[in-house]
């Protein structure tokens, strides 16, 4: 009898490895989400100057867990008029893609669903799925404001997934792999991805942004003008499981960004006891998740012709051209990344310091026009 | 153990395919219709996965999933809903539509059935290599006039719908 790890049967061996990987995502999601929605709130607040949640539990740590147990507790309200199994099915359409992607994240060697060799590939199909679900919640709903809450991010979604995928493939030309577990591996030590390729790492953490609705890009939820956007007819557990399935993108986006530019489970320690890995992986993917909220806190909300400007005049011509100056200087140069890492440093300058001069001399000359014209 | 659970997945992705197929045709709303389709192009991509193609899997659902059936809702919730007022196409011409497809679906069936050898699909694992190649490689000339096409296409289309606003 062929006898696998822990001495079990490979036969059991599988689908148990598969029951307990499963058990421990979904308990990931969900702890993950109350740990998310606990910081955003004690963030905001400490940006805000506010104290913040603080009277349930020791620094109000139980808050979210009464909440949820609130949440919980709610009857599970449908108006009559929407749209029943679309309007049912809509939340989990959001949901079970998110937990699906959790199958390809490395979160240590070895500790890993499966090392799919189209696995970032498989992360991008994921998160195009999700706008599926919102549009369908949008439009069961027979709500004006959830309908343009769900066109909103359609048209959003669609438009940020081509500076997304082209700043992934930027880092896949330098790689060499769509193995999540392969790129990890190809950045031992302090040789970060993000130190030749930060002009990727900036434009697909905006869209990264914009692909979990968070602001400054939440329009399909945005409050001051659609009450709640898509989410306005849901209560309930229902309206909780879109706030979880953000939540896991959110952390799921994080990742992405740790294993393709932070070097994964790479840190002190890490060759000599591989679980620490996850340790390393959890603390980078958290602070992308913290970098999450401080960037809510302080930016305020784009205009709908702002966000989709910002895509198809800046981001996508930046990152095509960033993507076909990367795959020339690594075909110039196989033996060595410094040329792409400097083009690529030019590069993120160009972004950071001439975008705003020619964004404000356009201002300038559009208030001159508007004075000669009054 | 697997050589039950694969002719298992392959019936239930053949029913599904088959079942979600006959529903974008049958149903009376076109939300139904959209979502049915949606979930059609899911089952196709699991049947790419069952034959090895991850690759091929993963576009067909980034694309037609994501992208196909957005586009298509967004246009359906543009325009107007009157259910039952127009039939579709289908619906009121069964006979002729019969007439038309029996003798395809004959030859189908017929070119299905053809296929015995089931050595030829075994290439399992990294097709990723082999699709890259040969698009960017041994036929990167028809690619590049298929891009040329459809950048063609797109250019008419906003051009054709840039002149009502003249």
């Amino acid at each position: 009898m062929p006898v696998g790890p822990f001495g079990i049967d490979p036969a059991i061996w599988a689908p148990l490895r598969l029951i307990i990987a499963v058990l421990l995502v979904v308990g990931l999601v969900f702890n993950g989400a109350l740990a998310q929605i606990y910081l955003e709130r004690k963030i905001q607040a400490i940006i805000q100057d506010r104290l913040g949640p603080l009277h349930v539990g020791p620094w109000g740590l139980l808050q979210t867990f009464a909440d949820a147990i609130k949440l919980l507790g709610k009857e599970d309200i449908r108006a009559r008029l929407t749209d029943k199994w679309f309007f049912l099915a809509a939340p989990s359409i959001v949901f079970s893609p998110m937990i699906a992607s959790y199958v390809v994240i490395p979160f240590a060697p070895g500790i890993v669903g499966a090392d799919l060799n189209v696995g970032l590939l498989y992360l991008t199909t994921l998160g195009s799925m999700t706008v599926l679900g919102i549009v369908i919640a949008g439009w069961a709903s027979n709500n004006k404001y959830s309908l343009i809450g769900g066109l909103r991010s359609a048209g959003q979604l669609i438009s940020y997934e081509v500076p997304q995928i082209l700043s992934l493939v930027t880092v896949v030309v330098v790689v060499g792999t769509l193995s999540m577990v392969g790129i990890a591996e190809s950045q031992p030590g302090w040789q970060m991805n993000f130190l030749v390729l930060p002009l990727a790492f900036v434009t697909y953490f905006i869209a990264g942004l914009a692909e979990t609705n968070r602001a400054p890009f939440d329009l399909p939820e945005a409050e001051s003008e659609l009450v709640a956007g898509f989410l306005t007819e849901y209560s309930g557990m229902r309206w909780a499981i879109f706030f979880l399935a953000e939540y896991g993108e959110i952390t799921v986006v994080s990742s992405i960004v740790t294993t393709l530019w932070f070097g994964a489970w790479h840190g002190p320690f890490v060759e000599v006891f591989p679980v620490l890995g996850v340790l390393w992986f959890t603390l980078k993917t958290y602070f992308f998740v913290l970098v999450f909220m401080w960037i809510r806190a302080t930016l305020p909300r784009l205009r709908i012709d702002q966000l989709m400007s910002l895509c198809w005049k800046v981001l996508i011509p930046l990152t095509l051209t960033n993507l076909m100056v990367t795959a020339i200087l690594v075909l110039a140069f196989p033996t060595t990344l410094v040329p792409v890492a400097i083009a690529n440093w030019l590069l993120l300058g160009v972004f950071v310091f001439a975008l705003p001069y020619f964004q404000r001399r356009r201002l300038v000359a559009l208030r001159e026009r508007l004075r000669t014209a009054a | 153990m697997f050589d039950v659970i694969e002719p298992a997945l392959f019936a239930m992705l053949t029913i599904a395919i088959v079942a979600a197929g006959a529903g974008v045709v049958l149903a009376n709303r076109i939300t139904t219709s959209a979502l049915l389709m949606a979930f059609t192009f899911l089952s196709v991509a699991g049947m790419f996965l069952l034959l090895g193609a991850e690759t091929v899997a993963m576009f067909q659902v980034l694309i037609y999933v994501g992208a196909i059936t957005v586009l298509i809702l967004y246009g359906v919730m543009f325009t107007p809903q009157s259910p039952r007022l127009y039939g579709l196409f289908f619906q009121t011409q069964k006979w002729w539509a019969a007439l038309f497809v029996i003798p395809i679906a004959a030859f189908v069936a017929a070119a299905a059935f053809a296929f015995r050898d089931s050595a030829t699909i075994g290439a399992k694992g990294g097709d990723l290599m082999p699709l890259a190649t040969s698009v960017f490689r041994d036929y990167a000339f028809p690619f590049e006039v298929a891009s040329v096409l459809l950048l063609a296409a797109m250019v008419g289309a906003i051009v054709l719908v840039k002149r009502d606003e003249d």
